[in-house]
């Protein structure tokens, strides 16, 4: 057992873990953060992304040790309370949700994107969601959705930005 | 008329706003107090005779029971058309990656060092992997007599006579691989007695009322004892039509009394799952010197692996559509289903539908070509139109656009219009 320590969500927790655990493992069966989707276990998918300080890693490429004392974001933690994130609010508009399960890492990826680039072109979204598969969508809906979120988050406060 | 809400609006889908909050729930996301967890154990031989011995996986510690073929309380069958899987294999298997054994534990690594412990005997047996080789005579059987299982035939006007009266025949071969759906969820599930004492699957599927007979008869209880929970599902693309873990954790949760989790890995989930069916295409077509088509003979032999599924359905709608939407007035197209000893095909978008095009399109641009004609003006001179019939004597009576497509297409791909 290792004894670690991780925000997440704007949380502290200390958590004992085992040393095989994946940063996953500690968010779907211990914290029951069961947003945080596995697809492949091997870093191929994208669906377990996460933002690590900052960053976004495949949580299941991360061991829980190596998150010690680090700050994550999942998708819980994306929505101020009833509120949708602008980036949600643009996924549910354009209808870049279908079968739901990519869409949880791809809000994580959109999200550090545009938090790095406010306005990102095309071809930049599609560079930042370069890491996370989709089998329904065919892409094209998502990246109209980020492009999208991308003017409301720019637009300012109504938008649901703070 | 009162103007319409919904039909011709945009809205939002119902399940978007939990999907995109990460709160939708799948399989794999459920855990119930006291659950345990199963793991199968698959074959490693394509074919082969089996022996299992489950005494020293059966002692490692977590190890609740571990399922074999003699646990199966009902019928040790299913299958969408045919029964020819079995739940769990009883002396034979027919590929790699057949479901031998499930081991349930009070965990995962508990369950995974049980299978581990699990030993099997092969006595391996001649297989067959390709379809050709598999009509043979003298070729290894999968099921029963013969590894046809089903034989589309399709005749128009006289093919003999269409051909004499052709200024260019081309006769090719094609083939298409076979094709995984890859949805993005590997298939999960729990299962578990209610407390009408009814036993509960909660799996993502295609096909639940399907599901609820299929595990009625293998646990051999009546089909309303069964119930099927179908929570979000993780794409399926066809994939999820057949029975992969419904069966083993309903049996286990039958047989333990406990809640029964499973989650496959990605390689298992492409192990358990069907395939798209892989198509050899054998085409003859022959055309006018003004670029009219005449006649048609097609072959298509489809590899089914080492169970149907939707094979019949499949191969006759490859059948059907051989002729792609062109007039022809004389067709034979003979298309067959075969087993093998490869991973099983089944239902993916399209089914069937997709892989004769891959033939019929490059026919029509070898045929251009012969001719020395825009192989755009080529199709639209063939074209289904309103009033045409197909290959299988049906009359278009009503919308066939298909020219507008065609023109569209053709602009933008040889005229750089926008």
């Amino acid at each position: 057992m290792v004894h670690i320590r991780l925000t997440v969500n704007g949380k502290t927790y200390g958590l004992d873990v085992e040393e095989g655990v994946r940063l996953i493992d500690v968010l779907r069966d211990q914290l029951r953060l069961t947003g945080t989707k596995e697809g492949c276990g091997e870093g191929e998918c994208g669906a377990c992304t996460v933002i690590m300080d900052g960053r976004t890693v495949n949580s299941c490429l991360v061991m829980a040790f190596q998150a010690d004392g680090s700050d994550i974001t999942t998708i819980e933690g994306i929505a101020k309370g009833g509120t949708l994130h602008p980036i949600q609010r643009a996924f549910l508009e354009v209808g870049a949700v279908q079968c739901g399960f990519c869409t949880p890492g791809m809000v994580l990826s959109a999200k550090a994107l545009l938090d790095k680039n406010p306005e990102p072109t095309r071809e930049e979204i599609r560079e930042g969601i370069s890491g996370n598969l989709c089998r329904c969508t065919g892409y094209h809906k998502i990246v109209d959705a980020i492009a999208l979120a991308s003017s409301y988050i720019r637009g300012g406060k109504e938008d649901g930005t703070s | 008329m009162e103007p319409l809400n919904i039909v011709g609006n945009r809205v939002i889908r119902v399940d978007g706003r939990a999907k995109v909050k990460g709160e939708a729930l799948y399989p794999q996301d459920i855990y119930l107090e006291g659950m345990l967890y199963g793991k199968t154990l698959r074959s490693e031989k394509p074919h082969a005779y089996i022996q299992v011995e489950i005494e020293e996986g059966e002692k490692t510690p977590g190890v609740v029971k571990i399922l074999t073929a003699k646990d199966v309380t009902g019928q040790n069958h299913h299958g969408v058309l045919f029964k020819d899987h079995e739940v769990l294999c009883s002396e034979r298997v027919r590929r790699i990656g057949d479901p031998i054994a499930f081991v349930i534990a009070t965990s995962e690594k508990a369950a995974c060092e049980g299978l581990a412990k699990i030993k099997v005997r092969y006595t391996e047996l001649p297989a067959v992997f390709d379809p050709v080789e598999a009509i043979a005579k003298d070729a290894p059987k999968i099921h029963g007599e013969s590894n046809i299982i089903y034989h589309y035939r399709c005749r128009k006007g006289n093919v003999e006579e269409g051909f004499k009266n052709c200024h260019v025949i081309v006769e090719r071969e094609y083939k298409t691989s076979m094709v995984d759906h890859a949805f993005l969820q590997p298939e999960a599930g729990v299962a578990y007695w209610d407390q009408e004492g009814n036993i509960v699957v909660c799996a993502a599927t295609q096909y639940p009322h399907f599901d609820q007979l299929e595990v009625a008869e293998a646990l051999g209880l009546p089909k309303e004892k069964v119930k099927i929970i179908n929570p979000a599902v993780g794409g399926a693309f066809g994939g999820r039509e057949d029975i992969t873990l419904q069966i083993h954790l309903a049996l286990g949760a039958y047989l333990t009394g406990k809640a029964v989790k499973a989650v496959y890995s990605r390689e298992e989930s492409f192990y358990a799952h069907a395939k798209r069916h892989p198509i050899i295409m054998r085409y003859k077509t022959g055309a006018s010197k003004e670029g009219k088509l005449l006649a048609m003979e097609a072959t298509l032999i489809g590899d089914t692996g080492a169970y149907a599924s939707w094979a019949v359905n499949v191969m006759r709608k490859a059948g059907v559509h051989a002729t792609g939407p062109y007039e022809i007035p004389n067709v034979k197209i003979d298309s067959y289903a075969v087993y093998t000893n490869n991973p099983f095909c089944g239902a993916m978008r399209g089914f069937g539908a997709t892989q004769v095009p891959i033939a019929s399109e490059q026919q029509m641009d070898i045929l251009a070509q012969a001719l020395g004609m825009d192989p755009v003006r080529f199709r639209l001179f063939n074209c289904f139109r309103v009033g045409s019939e197909t290959a299988n004597g049906q009359i278009l009576h009503e919308s066939v656009p298909l020219e507008r497509c065609i023109e569209a297409v053709g602009q933008r791909l040889f005229h750089g219009l926008r």
